[in-house]
């Protein structure tokens, strides 16, 4: 026994977490697939075996493809928002402007907050009789609208903006970090071959910063699937249901619409979206270290 | 005719002054070496003459035209770095034709040039790879083509080969001689490194702490160094120094260094001796060898420690209380603590005062 011990004492002293890991996280994620194949309401039940039936309502449900269709309109939006002014915030700020720190909290501080803080902010920001319109109209251009968060055509910009608000830091972060670990001698072989600095950004430094790319999309792409409590606190997926994201869809179908599942099965569909993702990633990740 | 001027040249860095009046006239073909040891501001001067660098004070000429106030791109330079800074998303061939792209130059004469350089410099065959998929020599070669692509009017050479090991070295180090001899084009070069110093230079300029200490040819800056950090910095085993005094007897002059009297009939003063001024007389190791019989001056001194480099033998030797090192030929193996007769090069002394460490 005690030389078992000896022997094995990194698995023994692993073993506790990765039990609870097993049971917690796997164990779960195999219990919501069997829901997902039964006929559960409020409770889970396993006595009522429907195979793949809830996923073929699910498929036939429109607020759910207006929840599944929103996350790739957001997520598109956001990504694309989020990583080119996040580039450029870094880019700016590399620039060795002075009160570099100042300008870095002002970009990262918005990332200290939770998403229902955020969500406040800017469900009170963007409210039609309160916030920025009201302000702009007090200026004098009264003919000013910005009426996103009531407007169900233009309600998902509402979400992009905030959750880019609150993204924008992390991703200016790492891509000015990537900035910052590129070889000075080469800024210096450019200046003195005659490149512009744009072309070098554009040609060089960028395509340099592309592991960089992948992190950043690797992580938003996540956080996207995930977002919950911003479309709870900024607009709780409305007006009517057109902004809808999956996870809210779940946890409406879970807890107040009493069909777990349902609940269940769009939550398999979810994970198999972030499967989706992340297989390709760590992937080309194991590849480059081999 | 002169190609580079550099005219009472400053640099601080807050209080910090990293260059101190720097003057240095450079004739269209030479190679020079900027030496020193690091933090010695040679590093820095090139910066300021390629103008990746603002100087605080002076001016700076290339080819006749006052460049002190133009942009790196404009100055007709090229550099080669020593991590040698090559794009690494783009192909060997792109990184030695985007400088030229840049410049408007039409591809129809870009290709022919690139690969006739790469030829050259006999990277022709990887021109399609990426620089992640070359060696170190490889890629010094590929910074160093995409500098000979540009034809500037000089090359600036940052501590090129010292990313490499000791045998690439020694090729690159010939190659680079054998391409400036070729072409002919002025070349500033910065080394820590002596040997490739001595070998490339047509001049070096020994810097130390900001300051230019000694500028002149290889075999002049080693044998004559004109202050005892030159001669210290150069050689390999260092120069011998011995600590003593002057003794003037008529016209005759001598050194007594303690364990000797050392005679200095032959040498060239550069300063008026005086009688028992403080002077530390240096040789090196390369003038002290066994003696034959005909030499001027001989001493008898006991080895104390013997080292082989394989093409020669090291020996220590015990003088009074100090130790001298001999370079003897690899076939002349003394026995420790057997005394051996040596003879002095007398021709090739240093006599540096002791207190100003000037050569005198």
């Amino acid at each position: 026994m005690r030389r078992f011990l000896q022997r094995h004492v990194s698995q023994v002293a692993l073993s506790p977490s990765l039990a609870l890991i097993a049971i917690f996280l796997y164990g779960f994620i195999a219990y919501t697939a069997a829901v997902s194949t039964t006929n559960s309401k409020a409770f889970p039940r396993f006595d009522n075996f429907v195979g793949l039936e809830q996923y073929w309502r699910l498929f036939h449900t429109p607020r759910w493809h207006v929840a599944f269709t929103n996350m790739f309109l957001f997520g598109g939006l956001f990504l694309l928002v989020t990583i080119s002014l996040g580039l450029l915030i870094a880019i700016l700020i590399d620039q060795r402007i002075r009160a570099e720190s100042f300008f870095r909290s002002i970009v990262m501080y918005p990332m200290a907050m939770s998403f229902v803080v955020t969500g406040i902010i800017w469900q009170w920001l963007l409210n039609p009789t309160l916030g920025i319109e009201v302000m702009v109209h007090q200026l004098g251009f009264e003919s000013f609208r910005l009426d996103w968060l009531t407007n169900p055509n233009t309600v998902i910009w509402a979400l992009v903006v905030a959750a880019f608000w609150q993204g924008c830091g992390l991703v200016m972060a790492l891509f000015l970090a990537g900035l910052r670990g590129i070889d000075e001698d080469i800024w210096k072989a450019a200046a003195v071959d005659g490149i512009p600095a744009w072309r070098v950004y554009v040609f060089i430094v960028i395509p340099m910063l592309a592991p960089v790319f992948l992190t950043v999309v690797v992580l938003l792409s996540l956080s996207i699937v995930r977002a919950f409590d911003l479309v709870v606190a900024l607009t709780n997926g409305g007006p009517g249901v057109s902004s809808d994201l999956p996870s809210v869809f779940m946890f409406d179908m879970a807890f107040r619409r009493t069909n777990l599942g349902l609940s269940a099965a769009s939550a398999v569909v979810m994970l198999g979206t972030v499967l989706a993702i992340l297989i390709p990633y760590l992937y080309v990740e194991t590849r480059e270290r081999a | 005719m002169i190609d580079i001027r550099i005219s009472s040249c400053n640099k601080n860095y807050g209080s910090l002054r990293v260059l101190k009046d720097i003057n240095l006239e450079i004739e269209r073909g030479e190679f020079i070496v900027l030496l020193g040891p690091s933090g010695c501001g040679k590093s820095t001067l090139l910066h300021i003459v390629a103008g990746l660098d603002r100087l605080s004070s002076g001016a700076i000429e290339i080819g006749g035209r006052d460049v002190t106030d133009v942009e790196p791109k404009d100055r007709d330079i090229a550099m080669v770095f020593q991590s040698y800074a090559l794009y690494p998303t783009m192909s060997v061939r792109s990184n030695m034709e985007f400088g030229l792209r840049m410049r408007g130059k039409p591809m129809a004469e870009i290709r022919p040039l690139v690969e006739e350089k790469a030829r050259m410099l006999h990277i022709d065959h990887l021109l399609d790879r990426r620089p992640s998929q070359l060696s170190g020599g490889q890629r010094q070669r590929v910074a160093i083509g995409r500098a000979l692509v540009r034809d500037p009017k000089v090359f600036l050479f940052d501590e090129p080969l010292s990313n490499l090991d000791a045998k690439l070295r020694a090729s690159m180090r010939t190659e680079i001689k054998k391409l400036h001899q070729s072409l002919g084009t002025t070349a500033i070069y910065v080394t820590h490194d002596q040997l490739e110093a001595m070998t490339l230079a047509t001049r070096m300029v020994v810097m130390k702490a900001g300051e230019i200490q000694q500028v002149g040819k290889p075999e002049e800056v080693y044998h004559r160094p004109v202050n005892l950090f030159v001669a210290d910095f150069l050689g390999n085993p260092g120069m011998n120094f011995m600590k003593g005094h002057l003794r003037l007897d008529g016209n005759r002059v001598s050194a007594d260094v303690g364990a000797a009297t050392i005679p200095l009939d032959g040498y060239a003063f550069d300063e008026k001796p005086t009688d028992g001024q403080a002077v530390v007389v240096g040789l090196r190791p390369e003038s002290v060898q066994p003696a034959t019989g005909g030499e001027p001056f001989s001493l008898t001194l006991k080895p104390t420690l013997i080292e082989h480099t394989g093409s020669d033998n090291l020996v220590v030797l015990a003088m009074g209380s100090e130790e001298i090192v001999g370079k003897f030929p690899s076939d002349m193996l003394p026995k420790l603590g057997e005394p051996v007769t040596v003879g002095f090069d007398l021709s090739r002394l240093s006599v540096f005062d002791a207190t100003t460490e000037r050569r005198i």
